[in-house]
């Protein structure tokens, strides 16, 4: 508790920009988590107590875990969840791996911007189509592309203005 | 030319270190830039990829494993395997992999298994006069086990994996890993008690009789019951696969917050968290793995490597153990969720070929990822057990080879004798 204080202290608004702004999308991937699994039970309880199993729920279940992917991908980038070889990037003296480490953020950045640029060209494509079960046009399956491509480019460029200063990114819950 | 740029750009991107899903998504993108289509297509395969129902399973199985960590259901199992063999020669060695065995049926994930389990036992075991080695070998090994559990979340990946070339249920491949999960852990006894023979540790007092045995179970039976709901829920067809998932957690939840009251709001909040972001990490892993896929069969890879197989040898023995070996080398470099999405649709068809039933495939596959999982370099459930038990890899390393011995056993056994694999899910289609 001591160390983050501390870190936040020395930290610059946009650092505790992304520290809050990753707290809420967490907080939001939980709550949908959890409606998620009410909508799975609820289908369950609708079958067998009121006899008609109800069709939006699958539906909306399926919509809403790609959210919570969504917001659980670009979390994992600020706090470093994501599995990698780390071993070749340990191997190299402390300067080669500070760059390696810009670069592999720029490439994670990359992939960000890609995803995001797609998400919104695709939403905006599909916006007349209207999904199966649910009244609501099929852009929303698109559309957690663009928050997590954001999200990541946020949170990288976070991490190599962190790398740039020698300071590290506490996450900021867990 | 485009499957080799695949290659190499998604090596390079691996070994300077981008995370595995990114460095697909990359080595994807770029291939499609040089194949002149639009990049749009890689996105939409991995939102495809994402749009199946059973796809609902991975993070419920996921959620419910990390909410039992907290839950007090390791100190009940040990205490359960404790009066059970704690009386055998290395008793509390036995009574680790009893517990780890249990508890990777309550959490279905050899990480969560090492951490809850070696956070009691591998401390208990340094006291009691064991060697750090052996503590951290025992558990580490055993708590493979749990990726062969039906509340395993590699077992729902496995089953998308597949989806496209051969038709396996997420519950026939539950069943398929049941009996190889046992052989594992018999594997697991023995090796453990014959290190513990060999390096004269003690045994630790009398068999307290079966009312301690009883009493133990009673206290453990509510957080084990999760793996019985899950099978007679989806047996009896009450529930399919994701709805037991979705119980699953509505019981872990009651078990470790109304039952031992061991879950408080903070540990909760942890669970959640942890849930989401793990969630997160995995199901971007499998939409991508969609887009390489995609490559994969358009670039005839199945093919190619069958081809060359086939060039080599023409004997189902010889290509059966060719592939356990790629699988387990590719399985060393990566994490376990991304060896099973790369490597089924490439090494699956050429199986099959050889006669080699689905079932029986994904429980190899499940195995030699386990046996990942305990090497270096990408060695996650290693790493935890040596932190825990404050040891560097290369201690452990060196007296690793009796349990690799029962890894490979079992693994030779599952490849080899299709009946293990193939019985139970057999008697349920009669």
């Amino acid at each position: 508790m001591n160390m983050q204080v501390q870190a936040l202290g020395n930290s610059s608004k946009y650092t505790r920009f992304c520290a809050l702004l990753s707290k809420l999308s967490l907080m939001l991937a939980v709550v949908l988590l959890l409606v998620v699994i009410v909508c799975v039970q609820w289908q369950v309880i609708g079958r067998y107590v009121f006899n008609s199993s109800p069709t939006w729920a699958e539906a909306l279940a399926m919509l809403l875990v790609m959210y919570v992917t969504a917001l659980g991908v670009a979390v994992g980038v600020r706090d470093a969840g994501h599995i990698g070889l780390e071993s070749i990037v340990s191997l190299l003296p402390e300067s080669w791996r500070l760059k390696l480490e810009v670069v592999i953020h720029l490439c994670v950045a990359t992939f960000g911007i890609l995803m995001a640029y797609s998400g919104w060209l695709w939403a905006s494509l599909k916006w007349n189509e209207k999904k199966p079960m649910l009244s609501v046009p099929e852009s929303v399956d698109y559309i957690p592309l663009v928050i997590a491509g954001v999200l990541i480019v946020l949170f990288s460029a976070e991490h190599i203005i962190a790398l740039v200063r020698g300071q590290e990114v506490v996450p900021s819950w867990n | 030319m485009e499957l080799i740029l695949l290659s190499i750009t998604f090596t390079l991107f691996l070994l300077i270190g981008v995370p595995v899903a990114f460095a697909i998504g990359l080595s994807s993108i770029v291939t499609i830039l040089y194949a002149g289509l639009p990049i749009l297509v890689v996105f939409q395969k991995m939102v495809g990829g994402m749009q199946v129902f059973s796809f609902l399973a991975i993070p419920f199985f996921i959620f419910a494993g990390e909410l039992m960590l907290y839950g007090g259901i390791a100190d009940r199992i040990v205490r359960f395997a404790n009066s059970l063999v704690g009386h055998v020669r290395g008793g509390l060695g036995m009574s680790n992999v009893v517990g780890c065995t249990l508890f990777g049926g309550v959490a279905g994930s050899p990480l969560a298994d090492v951490s809850a389990m070696g956070s009691v036992m591998i401390p208990l075991m340094k006291k009691e006069g064991y060697d750090a080695d052996y503590a951290v070998n025992v558990t580490t090994h055993a708590s493979l086990v749990g990726a062969l559990m039906p509340t395993s979340h590699n077992i729902i990946i496995l089953v998308l994996s597949m989806a496209g070339i051969a038709s396996v249920s997420v519950f026939g491949m539950i069943l398929a890993c049941l009996i190889p999960a046992l052989i594992l852990t018999i594997s697991n006894l023995t090796a453990a008690y014959l290190v513990a023979v060999k390096r004269g540790y003690p045994t630790r007092g009398d068999f307290a009789g079966w009312g301690e045995v009883a009493r133990a179970f009673a206290a453990a039976l509510p957080g084990l019951m999760i793996i019985v709901i899950i099978l007679t829920g989806i047996l009896s067809g009450v529930f399919t696969a994701t709805e037991s998932a979705a119980t699953a957690v509505l019981w872990a939840l009651v078990v470790t917050g109304l039952v031992y009251r061991s879950l408080s709001w903070k540990h909760f909040l942890k669970a959640c968290a942890k849930a989401c972001k793990t969630t997160g990490v995995v199901l971007l892993l499998i939409g991508i793995s969609a887009a390489f896929g995609y490559f994969i069969a358009l670039y005839e890879v199945p093919q190619l490597t069958g081809d060359w197989m086939k060039s080599l040898t023409n004997s189902p023995w010889l290509i059966f153990l060719l592939v356990n070996v790629l699988l387990f080398i590719l399985g060393t470099f990566l994490d376990m969720a991304a060896t099973i999405l790369i490597c089924t649709p490439i090494f699956l068809p050429i199986c099959m070929q050889f006669g080699m039933n689905p079932m029986t495939f994904g429980v190899m596959m499940l195995i030699n990822c386990a046996l990942g999982l305990n090497t270096p370099p990408v060695g996650t459930t290693q790493f935890v057990g040596c932190a825990i038990g404050g040891i560097s890899v290369g201690q452990v390393m060196r007296t690793i080879w009796p349990f690799y011995g029962a890894l490979i056993a079992t693994l030779f056994l599952v490849t080899y004798v299709p009946a293990f694999s193939l019985w139970l899910p057999s008697l349920m289609t009669k």
